[in-house]
């Protein structure tokens, strides 16, 4: 949408989200976005690690519910949760050594319970994770809060498709 | 992120105001979305407007109360597309829902205040729950969006 006859809006193109895209890309190689050069503090690395486990959940999740209900054509909502989870092991510093608090969170969910609606599980499961993410977005700052919102904001629109 | 890559109440102003703009221009263009659309089609339109409105206002006074002067709306905008029919309205109702989701992710990147970034990931979600409904709407395959309001690649 544009206004005429002036550009579009920084709203309305992707342009306004180009510093965030460089920045998103100075994460994946390890570095602290908005303290160039400087490494991710161990509390933030912490918290990315917690969310890595939160989101390996949710593709434990769909992995699941696909088992229980192949019927449920979850392909593409799967495939974006791992996409996700990938692009969070990107921007996590130190995937490899996540401490016992973020080990505990991502654990695998419990199959659906036998006679349970699997698409009604899956919604929870997915609806835990979101705002989970979204509470960790509030308290991280630049690239990793905007890639963390987004990610809370996707799979918010996976419970809507799952509604 | 500031040119210099420091964050503070600057950015966030300005990114506010990014934000802003894109809410002024959904708002408009929702009421193209819902006159392309049936009558019986048009409650998902009218809330949506409602909802960009309110958020529009809440902009309005959170730029007011910091001294910031809030982004005017445009005195007209262009269509990106013709829209003819009731899939070119949820396709334009699409756009619009992600034009406004860029804005807040921009905002999650640029904000210093956790309640700024809370709001901003509260209406990320909103937005991206709305384009869900829309993009069915439209035939488009998938619903959802993995990263809603970052940019691709």
């Amino acid at each position: 949408m544009a206004p005429s006859p002036t550009p579009a809006p920084a709203g309305f193109s992707r342009r306004a989200l180009l510093a965030s895209s460089v920045g998103l890309a100075l994460l994946a190689a390890g570095c602290t976005a908005g303290s160039s050069g400087a490494g991710v503090g161990t509390e933030e690395a912490d918290r990315l690690a917690e969310q890595v486990a939160v989101q390996e959940a949710v593709v434990a999740a769909y992995a699941l519910a696909t088992t229980a209900d192949p019927a449920l054509a979850l392909s593409d909502l799967a495939a974006q949760a791992t996409e996700q989870l990938e692009r969070l092991r990107a921007a996590a510093p130190s995937p490899g050594t996540p401490s016992a608090a973020a080990s505990t969170a991502g654990a695998a969910p419990p199959s659906p319970p036998p006679g349970a609606d699997v698409r009604t599980w899956l919604r929870e499961q997915v609806a835990v994770a979101a705002e989970a993410h979204a509470r960790a977005a509030v308290a991280q700052t630049g690239a990793r809060a905007a890639l963390l919102g987004s990610i809370a904001a996707g799979l918010r629109g996976h419970e809507a498709a799952l509604a | 992120m500031a040119d210099d890559g420091v964050l503070d109440e600057g950015t966030e102003t300005a990114a506010l105001r990014d934000v802003l703009a894109a809410e002024h221009a959904a708002v408009w263009g929702y009421g193209t979305v819902g006159a392309a659309l049936p009558p019986e089609s048009r409650a998902s339109a009218v809330a949506a407007e409602i909802a960009h409105r309110d958020v529009r206002d809440r902009l309005v006074a959170l730029l007011d109360a910091r001294g910031a002067e809030p982004v005017p709306r445009e005195a007209g905008y262009t269509l990106p597309f013709p829209v003819l029919s009731p899939v070119d309205a949820a396709t334009l109702a699409v756009v619009l829902e992600e034009g406004v989701s860029a804005a807040w992710a921009g905002l999650l990147d640029r904000a210093v205040e956790p309640a700024v970034r809370e709001l901003a990931v509260g209406e990320l979600g909103a937005a991206e729950v709305r384009a869900v409904g829309w993009r069915r709407a439209a035939g488009r395959i998938p619903v959802t969006d993995a990263f809603p309001g970052l940019p691709e690649g």
